[in-house]
């Protein structure tokens, strides 16, 4: 379990981050979203240690920096070196050697993709290519805890559906993962739990679950009905709305929709359509952000 | 250590693979040809080479830690479990190159007759010269933008170029009564002056030792200072 602890880090004027605290679960996928500026690149870097926090502390538990896989938004590699040579450097720098550096090399190397061309040089690489490398030396010591910020942007669709499935792939080896994005839909479609940022304070944080469903509604529509069931399906729950032929369930009220449900079938109301409709990220984010 | 070692070699691939690579060879071949141009004999070899050594270690030093305030060292960090390991690295690659680049000016020196050592020289060079390099790599790292912190770089410029020009002054000082200045500047460079005068003139005294241990000290004083410039230092680099 990761904890990040009252952390505050400002740059000059700009507070980057301002006394941000929660937890990071094992075995996660663990997404930071927000704007751009928000402060998930520097929470990134304060929990690698390249930052040092003006206040407050980040406890990795039993894990030093050096055993987290990272990846940075936008990694930079030497153009010369080959994408074998660099990735057995990084090896040797994790403690890898001799036959182990290169069967683990070989063994990340097919994992991302990249062993037709491992003897290409990374200046002459697409991006596409330099994110698979980041990825793998990333992935090169398996690592128990991996960074990615931002790993799918600027990658084309291919790209990103190459990304999500490694995510995936980490995540059913209970490898933790967090990850930092703004793009919505990918942090759907990956995290299992989700912290929200803006302008440096932490805003909603949560698994993802929990965090859609009190925005889901169930939309009943209905017969005709007496004015007097309208006020007694109205004191059902807190969060019901009754017009002329729907009940709109929203938030805690959803666990009511039994009960509702019996009350208007005993008054021999005719029930003629249930829709539930689930919340999006999206409408979450855009209300904590308020963007 | 080993990933200190590892580190270092990379640093030099780094450097050598690049554009920059030719700045300590062009260095060490325009020494190599303007010192030794008249030829030299075996104490004008241990004092000038030594102090030609030091300013080729100080410019590899230099351009090793800008080649290492890159972005491309986030990745590099991330695998090590100090940061002090990077600076450690940028020491012993910088060494490296400038004994190298060392050995071959000699040698070349020594092939085309321009140079003549006497075989008991040679065993006292390293023992003279490797206080010198250690320092000069401490001081350019020091003094590099990738340990510097609030503008300590140029305050150290500064001290460094005072120092040099108060001891290049030291008569005009002393006529002006900045005679407390000069002893100061004096015992400063006291260690490393007589380190050179006494290889040169191969007296292997206890004074000679005393100036090696404290260049030595110097040396890990600077370390020590850049280590503590860059442990707390924001990493924000960018390309």
């Amino acid at each position: 379990m990761i904890s990040i602890n009252s952390l505050s880090k400002r740059f000059n004027a700009i507070l980057a981050l301002d006394h941000v605290s929660f937890e990071i679960p094992d075995g996660s996928v663990f997404g930071l979203l927000g704007p751009n500026g928000a402060g998930k690149t520097t929470l990134l870097r304060l929990i690698m240690g390249f930052l040092v926090p003006d206040s407050g502390a980040v406890s990795l538990g039993n894990l030093h920096p050096a055993q987290i896989g990272y990846l940075p938004e936008r990694a930079f590699y030497p153009g010369r070196f080959t994408i074998r040579g660099y990735l057995s450097n990084m090896g040797r720098l994790a403690g890898l050697e001799g036959s182990q550096l290169r069967a683990q090399t070989d063994h990340i190397l097919h994992q991302v993709g990249l062993h037709d061309t491992m003897s290409q040089r990374l200046g002459t690489c697409s991006r596409g290519m330099l994110q698979r490398l980041g990825l793998a030396q990333a992935l090169l010591s398996d690592p128990p805890l991996v960074l990615l910020d931002e790993p799918a942007s600027a990658l084309d669709p291919a790209g990103q559906r190459f990304m999500r499935q490694q995510i995936a792939s980490l995540h059913q080896a209970g490898i933790t993962v967090v990850l930092s994005t703004h793009h919505l839909d990918e942090a759907t479609r990956m995290c299992t739990h989700i912290a929200l940022l803006s302008e440096g304070r932490l805003v909603r944080i949560g698994p993802l679950d929990s965090m859609l469903t009190p925005k889901s509604q169930v939309i009943i529509t209905v017969g005709p009905m007496p004015a007097c069931l309208r006020d007694q399906l109205t004191a059902l729950a807190p969060r019901v709305a009754v017009t002329q032929n729907q009940i709109i369930l929203t938030e805690e009220s959803t666990n009511s929709k039994a009960e509702l449900l019996r009350t208007l079938l005993d008054n021999g109301i005719d029930v003629r359509q249930l829709t539930e409709r689930h919340a999006t990220l999206e409408e979450v984010y855009l209300e904590a952000t308020g963007t | 250590m080993n990933r200190i070692f590892i580190l270092s070699t990379i640093l030099i691939r780094d450097l050598f693979l690049s554009m920059f690579g030719i700045v300590p060879l062009a260095a060490a071949v325009a020494f190599g040809l303007i010192a030794f141009e008249y030829g030299m004999d075996q104490a004008q070899f241990i004092t000038v080479g030594g102090v030609g050594t030091l300013v080729l270690c100080f410019l590899t030093t230099l351009l090793l830690a800008s080649r290492a305030n890159r972005a491309s060292t986030y990745l590099v960090l991330a695998r090590l479990h100090r940061r002090a390991e990077l600076l450690a690295s940028v020491i012993l690659a910088s060494f490296s190159i400038t004994v190298l680049l060392a050995i071959l000016i000699a040698l070349g020196n020594l092939l085309t007759g321009r140079l003549t050592l006497a075989p008991p020289a040679t065993f006292w060079i390293p023992p003279s010269w490797s206080p010198l390099l250690l320092l000069a790599a401490s001081l350019g790292l020091a003094l590099s933008g990738l340990v510097a912190r609030g503008g300590s770089h140029l305050v150290g410029y500064l001290l460094l170029a005072g120092l040099l020009v108060a001891n290049e002054q030291g008569a005009l000082l002393a006529d002006r009564g900045l005679t407390w200045l000069v002893r100061a500047v004096t015992t400063v460079i006291w260690p490393v002056s007589t380190l050179l005068a006494h290889a040169s003139a191969g007296t292997l005294d206890g004074a000679y030792f005393l100036a090696g241990a404290l260049t030595l000290g110097y040396a890990i004083l600077l370390y020590l200072l850049a280590v503590f410039l860059f442990q707390e230092k924001d990493l924000c680099w960018s390309e």
